[in-house]
């Protein structure tokens, strides 16, 4: 008869029936070596089935549901099951826990505590499938935020005038501040950079033409929708998205209310009715940075550069890029809002929709402004 | 309740909770054997769940002491000694406050990997173990917390707080958002890890059922202090109008 001996755990036998006896404490804190005390038992002893297996706890000091665990997964390793293992010796309390652990415990598997993970392949299908679908989903969403405008135009009593109002004061009056600050420092930047070019030719007169159209046609709707795809989209998407979250967009649902109209619409009005201003402010400002450098450094004087403005300046490149603005913040609004309609019933996804929402409306903006490029190119403007 | 010598697992001592000029809480004691099961209850607004957050050191208390385990929670900023104390209870918060990035795995299993170093195969036993506790199947641990109903919320929520084997147990309105019947299966599976492990278990509610059903003792707090104190029918017996109507009123 073999006696393989542990610190925490002896076998015998005894009259055809096989007895683990276990020692001092049985608790989660030890588990590593409780576990190692099974291992290596059952590592000398072979299994044999057929014989009952009866756990002894006379000589046990303290036991949890972890320790109780363990106790049990030696039972089987040598051959016995849950259901049928004899405990003897063990005070109430053990007993107690023990009996619990085996009920509930029943046949042991693996568990996989993370998700399962996919082979690139998939994971690349996955990615690819979901993006289209989400293209799907951002062009009908765009449509149906186009049809509510358009029965808007059609009933303007429907418009939530107060709420547009609110969000306008967001949107545009609280960006003023930023906008013109960035503006002004691009103004300036963009200005240096010409001037440090055109004073090689000595055409320091052409800083006017330089800085305004750079700024009218290109700079400022760019820069001001980046700021505000930053500032406002991502805010738009934050706002929905919590409100989602918190079942408040359900509950407009069955007060009868239409989460487009409540919420969607106003922020794209807003936003549409805001971007072409700011964007008429960067102009300006940006163009004020250009006159303080062309002064400063090529000694075109504010009223000489007013007087070029004049002549070189066409409105032309002024609406061609305030007619830009609208259509970026179409599209920023509508990222924004669906990214916050879409949000899942967690907190992690609010975070995630709200990056997303900064991310995409910036290359949107970017692409749809290349796509104009293009257009004002073949059409002469 | 008091006596056989057991030292009290929680002390509650003179607790006074003001929030500016609002008060909570003027003076407020109870003490708490090892091994019962002790139900605060008390209406809307009566500082149930604060004074549980004082109990668990998540709020300071104005004025008083809280003991748990003998040692004065709120005398100390060791936190080694607090994390000691810590890794003795468990909290089932009012929602679950499942870590919602984490699978239901991973969140049972973070109290372990926190707190000592165990091999990953041993780490899955005893998520197993702790799920099967609190009633779960294994395959929930694969899932995140976002595709739980309500009632998994809660026993996911018990299992983590089961995680390190504490001996005090405090349950936030662990049956509210409960069916009846997930609610009584919540209220019997609190009794038997209570009785086969000998747990402590302090849960506020307003579930009479759970009162009726498992609950060795009842404070009923109200007007800023304890109300009454004792078994369900010394508390019932109470001629204090609100514990009337509130036993009156749903009973019936």
């Amino acid at each position: 008869m073999t006696r393989p001996q542990t610190h925490y755990l002896t076998v015998r036998e005894e009259d055809g029936k096989v007895v683990l006896e276990l020692r001092d404490t049985w608790r989660l804190a030890s588990l590593e070596a409780l576990a190692a005390s099974v291992e290596g038992l059952c590592a000398t002893r072979p299994v044999r089935n057929g014989k009952k297996v009866v756990l002894d706890g006379s000589r046990l000091e303290a036991l949890d549901t972890a320790g109780a665990m363990t106790a049990l997964s030696s039972v089987e390793r040598c051959g016995g099951t849950l259901a049928e293992v004899s405990l003897t010796g063990f005070d109430d309390r053990h007993r107690r826990i023990a009996e619990l652990v085996a009920r509930r415990l029943g046949e042991r598997g693996e568990i996989p505590l993370e998700p399962p993970r996919l082979d690139p392949l998939q994971r690349v299908g996955s990615v690819t499938l979901r993006g289209l679908r989400y293209f799907v989903r951002l062009v009908s969403f765009l449509g149906e935020c186009l049809s509510g405008l358009a029965s808007t135009m059609v009933r303007p009593a429907t418009l939530r005038l107060k709420e547009c109002a609110i969000q306008f004061e967001r949107v545009c009056v609280d960006a003023l501040g930023i906008v013109s600050l960035v503006m002004l420092l691009i103004g300036i930047v963009v200005a240096y950079l010409f001037a440090a070019q055109i004073e090689k030719y000595g055409a320091n007169i052409f800083i006017v033409d330089g800085v305004s159209i750079a700024m009218a046609r290109e700079l400022s709707p760019i820069i001001v929708a980046i700021i505000l795809a930053g500032r406002s989209g991502s805010a738009f998407a934050a706002q929905i998205g919590s409100m989602k979250l918190n079942e408040e967009v359900d509950a407009m649902r069955v007060l009868g209310l239409s989460p487009l109209r409540v919420l969607v619409l106003p922020r794209i009005v807003a936003l549409v009715l805001a971007m072409p201003l700011l964007t008429f402010v960067g102009d300006v400002v940006g163009v004020l940075g250009g006159m303080v450098i062309a002064d400063r450094y090529l000694d075109v004087s504010p009223a000489t550069f007013t007087e070029r403005l004049q002549f070189a300046f066409s409105t032309d490149h002024l609406f061609v890029g305030l007619s830009k603005a609208p259509v970026f913040a179409l599209f920023i609004a509508v990222i924004g809002c669906l990214k916050g309609l879409t949000v899942e019933n967690n907190t992690r996804s609010v975070g995630i929709n709200t990056t997303a929402t900064v991310v995409q409306s910036i290359v949107c903006v970017i692409l749809l402004n290349a796509g104009f490029a293009v257009v004002f190119q073949e059409l002469g403007i | 309740m008091s006596g056989n010598g057991t030292t009290p697992i929680i002390e509650v001592d003179g607790i006074a909770t003001r929030f500016g000029r609002q008060i909570v809480h003027e003076e407020v004691s109870f003490a708490i054997e090892p091994g019962t099961v002790v139900a605060l209850i008390g209406a809307s607004g009566s500082g149930k769940t604060v004074l549980l957050k004082e109990i668990i050191r998540l709020l300071r208390p104005t004025a008083g002491r809280v003991r748990l385990f003998g040692e004065d929670i709120w005398s100390t900023d060791d936190e080694r000694q607090l994390s000691r104390i810590k890794n003795r209870f468990g909290v089932l918060f009012q929602n679950g406050a499942l870590f919602s990035a984490l699978t239901v795995g991973e969140n049972v299993a973070l109290p372990l990997r926190e707190s000592m170093r165990l091999p990953p195969e041993l780490v899955r036993s005893v998520v197993e173990l702790r799920l099967r506790l609190s009633g779960l199947d294994r395959d929930v641990a694969a899932k995140m917390p976002s595709e739980l109903s309500g009632g998994m919320v809660k026993r996911a929520g018990l299992a983590r707080a089961l995680a390190l084997e504490p001996e005090l147990l405090f349950l936030d309105e662990p049956t509210s958002g409960l069916d009846s019947i997930n609610a009584r299966a919540f209220d019997s599976l609190v009794r038997t890890l209570s009785d086969s492990l000998g747990l402590t278990v302090v849960l506020s509610t307003h579930d009479l059922e759970t009162l009726e059903g498992i609950v060795d003792r009842i404070i009923v707090l109200g007007e800023r202090r304890v109300l009454a104190d004792g078994t369900l029918s010394e508390v019932r017996s109470s001629d204090h109008p609100w514990i009337r109507s509130y036993f009156s009123s749903r009973s019936e």
